[in-house]
């Protein structure tokens, strides 16, 4: 579980936190974000820390913030999957975000091995941090699932950073399903030939939460391949800033970068922004980018009010598609009771109900009070 | 065509070569002999001099001693945009100018002005297909004419100075003027209000359709000098305009500066198409701002072609305050070796119904860099506005560059935006399919390069696609390959 201090810390602003690569208009205010944070408080205690190598990798949160992670979190988790192999359960980093709770976590995977690694975060009202960082050697692959459901109290950072050797490959599930403030930071480094990642990223937003993110692709490698594909639910009050860079680098022939996003806004006060760069400097390449931001259609809406659905009702449809996906995607118990325990928030236990018994869980592992706990 | 070019020259991947833009049309240098030339730099007496020359009145020296103190006081922005620090100011002379007035006719041009404008092909296109032309020589007007039929509508296509002057326009232009584009919009807008000189004042009455375009061509003939010109427009409710806008310059090695700022005004029910040809010599810092806003069912269209310029900051906005008003952006952008240029468009939505289409095409060669930047704000009571962006970018080697930065900012749940980017090659499948129906490889890629930039050429008047073609079009048949 995640480290906890007791006493009272003082706060303030961590700046800078997701930078993109290549910035725009001042004026927008997309240039990154800041969160009020705990400050560091610790003195005198001898901690473990991740091996060096592990402080090469970019992890979209930008450097202020993972000097932030590393000066408050406990001891950092260092785990290492050794050659050829299959680890069977997964890695699991568990952030409590009804306290502070801070996780600093390093895992390096070994040529040719697969793991597959899940950060949940849940509970409310607290302040919380998760930082991964991987390192995927030549033909490994990694499985990674982020359910972050914490509460609508919460502020939460989240960054992953992954090198990717030759051949490995890394899927990765995104599903940003809470928090007063959640900035969620995801860097990958293509370096290797045929290295490749898939990013499906899921977002709920409502109220007058916070959510920031920071997708970061470098294709270094020969024939590397990144597709990233982002939708999500604004409603109400939300405010989202989405920031997506494919970085198709000078002699990475062959590579391939695409990204799509599609944004259903729900809510009259909304706000939605949208930032999808390619930088490319390289002739053999291709770089693509779609987007798609509106409402229900007018025709989708009149079908189903027509069968006795309000417009909430059918916001909500969109919203539990989302968090049936993440339950069905979660591969364990953490992570899948963070995203139930955020259904009951947002749609009532009814519907977290039938999530679950669409997923065939007993109503009791749905009990949010049980999960938040 | 060259020998060099008919050889087919082809690269160390035996892939064919596209050559630079071939720039002799443009790049030839006229004395300054006795030429009325300010020291370099800026100073309060500079500003002084320049407004004292143009006899303006008070606000108008007050709004420009204000604005050097804006230009000393900002900053550029530092994190975003291309480098600008070969650009130094103490090195720039902000006026110069022909010992000429200003005439209606080209034979009262002095000859070496004349001739630089005939080599550029203007009195020609006025004979033929315009409804009126101005000509900026470095700092000043040298030719301002328009249709005598033109006139008679009511429409006004002067120089500010010369609106300035009359009565009835200084009011107008007092209304107007810097309203738009303030100062403090950035660094280089400041400076613009300060030391301005010569552009266009364009008024065309409510309900005037213009059947020709009017154009105004700056030249920029002297070396390590800035050109400041301000075009001001006003197309009154349901009147029609084309406005064109071409300029050119020598190339030199010293660097020159081009901050002009252009402020449109269409009121409801109106229609202005501004077409831009850009092509500054490589050595120049082009800072230019344009701006419109658009009324009740009236409707922006921008057609832009930017090939020159050592370094570009370019982004022409359009305001579309009233409901139902609709915006339309086409650009080309070609980046040579030496250049860096950042291109692109804002949109504001902020009335009802609103609809809006970017499409942009850019090409990369011989290490220059292309980089499209763009924002899309539609505002809260913007309800079903409707917005397509589309960037293509051709990368023609791998020494080139090009990044795509759209921004969108949406905050109306009604809004449908598209939004499509892609960057790539030339395919090697595409140049075997045309060279398997029977084109040389040459031809094929020819083909291809003109198919990609054919939606913008086709959007502009005869004589500048001609411009085009000279500038893109014709130099790569037969220099592909």
């Amino acid at each position: 579980m995640a480290e906890t201090i007791a006493e009272a810390p003082s706060y303030a602003a961590v700046e800078h936190v997701n930078q993109p690569p290549a910035q725009t208009w001042n004026h927008l205010r997309i240039n990154g974000c800041s969160l009020r944070l705990p400050s560091p408080a610790r003195k005198g205690e001898v901690l473990a820390r991740l091996p060096r190598i592990f402080s090469q990798l970019e992890c979209g949160i930008g450097d202020e913030a993972v000097s932030w992670v590393e000066s408050v979190a406990g001891d950092a988790r260092y785990v290492e999957v050794p050659q050829g192999t299959r680890r069977a359960e997964p890695i699991v980093v568990d952030v409590d975000a009804s306290g502070f709770a801070v996780e600093d976590t390093g895992v390096m995977l070994r040529e040719g091995s697969e793991a597959t690694v899940v950060v949940s975060v849940r509970g409310q009202g607290g302040h919380s941090a998760s930082l991964l960082r991987v390192i995927a050697e030549a033909g490994s692959r990694l499985h990674l699932v982020e359910v972050v459901a914490p509460g609508s109290g919460s502020t939460h950072l989240e960054g992953v950073g992954i090198e990717a050797a030759e051949g490995a490959r890394i899927e990765a599930r995104q599903y940003a399903l809470g928090g007063k403030s959640l900035a969620m930071g995801f860097a990958t480094k293509l370096g290797g030939t045929s290295s490749r990642l898939q990013l499906d990223c899921r977002y709920v937003v409502r109220d007058a939460d916070e959510l920031d993110v920071n997708h970061v692709v470098r294709q270094l490698g020969r024939n590397s391949r990144s597709d990233i594909v982002t939708s999500g639910f604004l409603g109400e009050r939300a405010h989202k800033a989405m920031r997506e860079t494919i970085d198709l680098t000078h002699g990475a022939k062959g590579a391939r970068g695409n990204e799509t996003e599609t944004v259903l806004m729900g809510g009259d006060e909304v706000v939605n922004k949208t930032l999808p760069v390619i930088l490319c400097d390289e002739d053999d390449v291709q770089g693509n980018h779609g987007a798609s931001i509106g409402s229900v259609s007018a025709e989708q809406l009149g079908y189903l009010t027509d069968r006795g659905l309000s417009e909430e009702e059918v916001n909500d449809l969109f919203v539990r598609a989302i968090f049936d996906d993440a339950a069905i995607h979660a591969p364990e118990a953490s992570s899948r009771e963070a995203a139930l325990a955020r259904a009951e928030q947002l749609l009532g236990p009814e519907a977290a109900r039938d999530v679950a018994e669409g997923l065939g869980l007993s109503p009791a592992t749905t009990d949010a009070r049980e999960v938040s706990a | 065509m060259s020998e060099r070019q008919n050889a087919g020259e082809v690269d160390e991947r035996g892939r064919s070569k596209v050559s630079d833009v071939d720039r002799s049309l443009y790049d030839f240098v006229k004395s300054e002999e006795g030429y009325e030339r300010y020291d370099d730099g800026l100073t309060p007496e500079i500003v002084r001099a320049i407004s004292a020359k143009k006899g303006e009145p008070a606000w108008m020296l007050d709004m420009r001693l204000e604005a050097l103190e804006v230009f000393h006081e900002r900053k550029m922005a530092d994190n975003w945009g291309p480098d600008v620090s070969g650009l130094d100011m103490d090195h720039i002379s902000t006026y110069v100018s022909p010992q000429t007035k200003q005439a209606r006719d080209w034979d009262d041009v002095p000859k070496d002005i004349k001739d630089t404008f005939e080599r550029l092909g203007i009195p020609e296109a006025e004979r033929e297909s315009l409804a009126g032309v101005g000509a900026q020589y470095d700092s000043e007007i040298v030719y301002h004419n328009m249709r005598e039929e033109v006139a008679k509508q009511g429409v006004v296509y002067t120089t500010i100075e010369d609106a300035l002057q009359d009565p009835k326009w200084e009011a107008v232009v007092h209304e107007y003027f810097g309203r738009l584009i303030p100062m403090r919009d950035h660094k280089f807008a400041a400076l613009h209000y300060a030391v301005w000189s010569g552009g266009s004042f364009v008024y065309v009455p409510e309900g005037v359709t213009l059947d020709y375009p009017l154009q105004s061509y700056f030249r920029l003939n002297a070396s390590g000098a800035g050109q400041f010109e301000h075009t001001l427009i006003v197309v009154e409710p349901g009147a029609d305009l084309h406005f064109i806008e071409g300029c050119s310059a020598p190339k030199y090695y010293e660097a020159n500066l081009h901050a002009g700022a252009v402020e449109l005004y269409v009121k409801d029910g109106a229609r202005l198409r501004y077409s831009t040809i850009e092509n500054w010599s490589k050595n120049m810092y082009n800072l230019n701002t344009k701006r419109a806003t658009i009324g009740s069912d009236a409707r922006m269209e921008w057609v832009s072609g930017s090939f020159g310029s050592h370094v570009s900051y370019l982004y022409p906005t359009t305001i579309l305050q009233g409901d139902r008003s609709s915006c339309e952006f086409t650009g080309i952008t070609f980046a040579g070796a030496t250049q860096d240029l950042d291109t692109g468009c804002k949109v504001i939505i902020n009335g009802a119904d609103c609809t809006t289409s970017v499409d942009t095409k850019s090409i990369s060669k011989d290490g220059g860099i292309n980089t499209f930047r763009s924002s899309l704000v539609i505002g809260r009571h913007a309800d079903r506005a409707n917005a397509s962006v589309s960037c293509s970018s051709l990368m023609l080697d791998d020494i080139s560059r090009s990044d795509t930065i759209p921004a969108m900012d949406v905050r109306n749940r009604t809004a449908q935006v598209g939004h499509e980017a892609t960057i790539g090659r030339i395919s090697d499948d595409t140049v075997l399919y045309l060279m398997s129906r029977g084109c040389s490889e040459s031809e094929a890629r020819t083909m291809v390069v003109n198919g990609f930039a054919n939606p913008v050429s086709k959007e502009l008047p005869l004589e500048y696609a001609v411009e085009m073609n000279n500038l893109i079009k014709l130099e790569m048949e037969g220099a592909i390959g």
